[in-house]
């Protein structure tokens, strides 16, 4: 089951303050919804522990991620596999990094799952909102991180 | 002298199944329901992915899961020798435990044992491990093309099993070529599963001795036996094979699955006893399947409908490994059936089967081998050339039929037909549901632009596998044994290497062993599923039961029969030729005053027996010499609402000609039990699995199991043709229903909606499917 998503998110940060951010392995993971754990490998590989309910099947998940920050500083990509219960979840994600005047930056960001397992069967009908709503609280989970800490 | 009168026949009997009230008060025996001191539990680790290398698999958090004692992988099994099961036929063989690479979703890959089976679930969620996806081959279309190879373990390097073929081709070829009408029509009997109510499951436990008792759901006990000592060396005698009661089977449970392996590895390797009970999900993702053929059919015939031709070539896809359970020479099963009930003068079928990324198997679901996807071809392939023909589809089947006085029949493709009477059996079904008055009725609502369906389907069966010359399972031919020991009293024991898990044989066997010796059905104790004292037999599936270990043990009774006559001639005080066998007693010729009763022979067995050899008792192996042939006309009604697409079956009627009937009742129940499986196939049962191999029916709400509710109410009748080879000429009912009415159904649908030039509808016949037809169609109409 593939699934595709995008969207966008401004920062109320300068674009420096977000990319020392997103390239934070322990900061990015605590921005993921429902996480329980992260540990942290190295300054691109981290793991996390997220509780995640999609129909019945309900539980932790474990996510494995790797960031892959763009040369440039103007785009990072994660790549984000995992599961739970039986079943996988290969995700991708990335987002372009782009000063948008002000004193903010805008996230740009769009991402893909693919599902696989009782996950996929079983939630097939509710897992498009739920992957959604993962990839898309994310983000705004770095957005209000961010603008927080900013003002 | 005996003066009891009061003995009847048993044989026809509507006598209630004598195994009911114990299955009805909830006292029935099964697997799960064992337990033993130090009993541990097994969960099995299994792989999200349909395709993926397996670069290492972690079980310390798994270890440290309380309760977890062990945890076994693909590598310690291949370390063992037993990383590989061969399949049932021989011709290839299933990883137990994943080695290198998972081949399809829900493959079992780790097995983890735990003091509970929370902890065994906990341990298997704590397993970790990692796959590298490999590029997913979802249908055998993807498959030939050979782009990816699926099993490299393989000698061929190539995702093609094999090519299957009988019949004359190029007589085929120029027969169609020279009809005056020809039809083609690429058919697809999807993917389904029989999913019987209780999933497999085992408890291994070897005692002080070192010997392995293992209860099994196992419609096949001794091939069980067999099997396990081939693939784990243990000696046959220290193999003691337990089928208690098990609740459903209809093929599921003929193959031996890696789970069962798993336990006995367990059980040996820890010293204690191992249970493994599936979950729904496991049952309906893993375990043996049915059908997935795509079949090209294609009849020829002449302007009058007297067929000239016959062609099937189909495409089958059979997962991950080879693992239907064909018999070895007949890897497409009993495909040769496909010309049905018709005269066709040349016929040609070829199967080519391919690996794919999904669960193994494909002949479950009360089918005979492959009989249910030929005869659905054939008996759809009729109604296309009728509606090709502008014919009424009753009439082009009586113009093909095989006629009574042509029996025994050889079919062109390979097979004689027993014995048979369809024009009869078809009268039979037209008189009882009114034909004529339908098809007034259909015209009028017609006129009305009401959408109202007449199916046919005028089936021809071939069970009761099967003489030794054609048919073995791991080489072992498919003979079948029985065996029966009266008792002083006038009570017995009857063993057979048969199993019912849900047939009646404790009832049916009785039946005949009481009818054959003049004795209370009552009485006779049928006792079946343990190697230790059952004869070897080859198990129940493909309807065969009554036509093998039906025939043994009416033999064996006649055998008991002749002992008994020695004694009862000691009795009466006559030579043994005076002693004939008349209404149920032995009587001295031409004085029926003078008798004696088995009753009173089975006590004189023990007692006084005179210079012949005690007891009473005796073994019969039966070879069948042919198989048996079975047939129906099942006629479906249906209403077809034109707006949302629902289909309502308003009446359908099953009229079964399946040789002499044992229990009337229980063929009833055995009918009713097929046909509400044929209708969830027609029209609501699908294991589909997505482009990327996902399996999305892995459970009761995505794949569906009809209720009372949607169940119509069937109507049953039958002619009696008894098959000419079989003691009490019986041929077996288990799988006609479901081999016959899917086809009624479907071509009941098509005719409601071939007003339309609607010609055929793919299986399941859900309600989009047929609205979406409606409205493909009408749009179709309205642009001409």
């Amino acid at each position: 089951m593939n699934l595709q998503y995008s969207g966008e998110e401004t920062i109320t940060a300068d674009k420096a303050t977000v990319w020392k951010f997103i390239n934070d392995p322990e900061q990015v993971g605590r921005c993921l919804p429902d996480v329980v754990d992260v540990t942290v490998h190295d300054p691109t590989h981290f793991d996390a522990v997220a509780k995640v309910g999609v129909g019945p099947v309900r539980g932790n998940f474990k996510f494995k991620f790797e960031l892959q920050p763009s040369a440039a500083g103007d785009r990072m990509d994660m790549k984000i596999t995992g599961g739970g219960f039986g079943s996988a979840i290969d995700l991708t994600a990335g987002a372009d990094v782009i000063e948008a005047g002000q004193g903010t930056t805008k996230l740009n960001w769009s991402g893909q799952a693919v599902a696989r397992g009782p996950v996929a069967a079983v939630g097939g009908r509710v897992l498009d909102a739920q992957a959604q709503k993962l990839i898309s609280q994310t983000f705004a989970n770095v957005r209000e991180r961010l603008s927080a800490a900013s003002g | 002298m005996s003066t009891d009168t009061t003995i009847k026949g048993s044989l026809g009997v509507p006598m209630k199944r004598k195994e009911d009230p114990r299955f009805i008060q909830g006292k029935g025996n099964y697997v799960d329901d064992l337990s033993f001191p130090g009993m541990l539990y097994m969960a099995l680790v299994r792989s999200p992915y349909p395709h993926a290398e397996i670069a290492g698999i972690d079980i310390s958090e798994a270890m440290k899961v309380p309760g977890v004692v062990a945890v076994i992988t693909g590598k310690d099994l291949e370390a063992a020798g037993l990383g590989w099961l061969p399949t049932f036929h021989g011709l290839d063989k299933q990883m137990v435990l994943a080695i290198g690479k998972v081949l399809f979703q829900y493959q079992e890959v780790a097995a983890v044992f735990a003091e509970s089976r929370g902890a065994a679930a906990d341990g298997a969620e704590a397993v970790q491990v990692d796959y590298n996806p490999l590029p997913v081959v979802a249908d055998p279309f993807t498959s030939k093309k050979d782009e990816v190879l699926l099993r490299p373990d393989r000698e061929a390097k190539t995702n093609h099993i094999y090519h299957w073929e009988v019949g004359d081709r190029d007589r085929t070829d120029q027969a169609l070529q020279a009809s005056e009408k020809r039809i083609r029509q690429r058919m697809w009997f999807p993917r389904c599963h029989p999913a019987p109510l209780e999933p497999c499951g085992c408890v291994a436990q070897f005692d002080k001795m070192g010997r392995l008792h293992f209860h099994v759901t196992s419609q096949a006990p001794h091939v069980y036996r067999t099997a396990v000592s081939l693939v784990t060396g243990i000696p046959e005698d220290k193999i003691h094979v337990i089928s208690p009661d098990i609740g459903g089977g209809f093929g599921n449970k003929v193959p031996v699955y890696p789970g069962y392996v798993c336990a006995i590895v367990g059980a040996l390797k820890i010293g204690r006893p191992v249970k493994w009970i599936e979950s729904r999900t496991e049952n309906l993702t893993s375990t043996g399947f049915a059908r997935d053929y795509h079949m090209d059919v294609e009849i020829g015939a002449k302007a009058d409908g007297t067929v000239t031709a016959l062609k099937v070539s189909t495409t089958a896809d059979h997962g991950a490994f080879d693992a239907a359970a064909d018999p070895s020479k007949y890897p497409a099963g009993m495909f040769g059936i496909v010309t049905g009930s018709y005269t066709f003068p040349t016929a040609h079928a070829e199967v080519d089967a391919f690996f794919t990324n999904k669960a193994p198997g494909g002949i479950a679901y009360r089918c005979s081998f492959r009989v249910t996807e030929a005869s659905f071809a054939i008996e759809r392939g009729m109604d296309i050339l009728a509606d090709e023909l502008g014919m009424d589809p009753v009439e082009l089947r009586r113009k093909n039929f095989v006629k009574k006085e042509q029996f025994p029949f050889p079919s062109v493709l390979g097979f004689t037909y027993d014995s048979g009477d369809y024009h009869k059996t078809l009268e039979v079904a037209l008189e009882k549901i009114g034909y004529q008055a339908l098809l007034k009725e259909q015209a009028e609502k017609r006129a009305k632009g009401e959408l109202m369906g007449i199916g046919i389907s005028t089936f021809t069966e071939v069970v009761g596998a099967g003489p030794s010359k054609h048919f073995d399972i791991l080489g072992i031919k498919m003979f079948d044994s029985a065996e029966i020991r009266i008792h002083p009293t006038g009570s017995g024991i009857v063993r057979t290497g048969a199993k019912s898990q849900g047939q009646g044989h404790e009832t049916t066997w009785a039946q005949i062993v009481a009818e054959e010796l003049g004795l209370d059905p009552q009485n006779i104790l049928v006792e079946e599923g343990d190697t230790d004292t059952a004869p070897y037999g080859l198990g129940t599936y493909a309807s065969r039961s009554t036509p093998t270990a039906g025939a043994a043990l009416a033999m064996a009774a006649r055998r008991v029969r002749e002992r008994a006559r020695k004694i009862a001639a000691h009795l009466l005080e006559v030579g043994e030729g005076d002693v004939e066998w008349k209404d149920y007693k032995f009587q001295v010729k031409g004085v029926p005053a003078k008798s004696v009763t088995m009753k009173e022979v089975a006590f004189a067995a023990y007692t006084n027996m005179g210079q012949n050899e005690p007891g009473l008792e005796a073994t019969q192996y039966y070879d069948p010499p042919n198989m048996t042939f079975p047939h129906g006309a099942y006629i479906a009604v249906v209403d077809v609402d034109r707006d949302t697409g629902e289909v309502k079956v308003r009446r359908f009627l099953a009229v079964d000609d399946c040789g002499t009937i044992i229990n009337p009742m229980i063929v009833e129940g055995q009918v009713h039990g097929g046909l509400t499986e044929g209708f969830a196939i027609a029209f609501m049962q699908e294991i589909q699995y997505d482009k990327d191999g996902n399996n999305l029916n892995t459970n009761f709400t995505d794949y569906l199991v009809p209720t009372s509710l949607e169940t119509p109410h069937w109507e049953t009748a039958h002619t009696v043709t008894p098959s000419p080879h079989h003691p009490i000429g019986a041929k077996g009912v288990g799988e006609s229903p479901n081999v016959g009415s899917p086809a009624a159904f479907v071509n009941a649908v098509v005719d409601a909606l071939s007003p339309l030039g609607v010609r055929h509808i793919e299986m399941p016949v859900t309600r989009d499917k047929v609205w979406r037809a409606i409205r493909d169609a009408e749009a179709k109409k309205g642009q001409s």
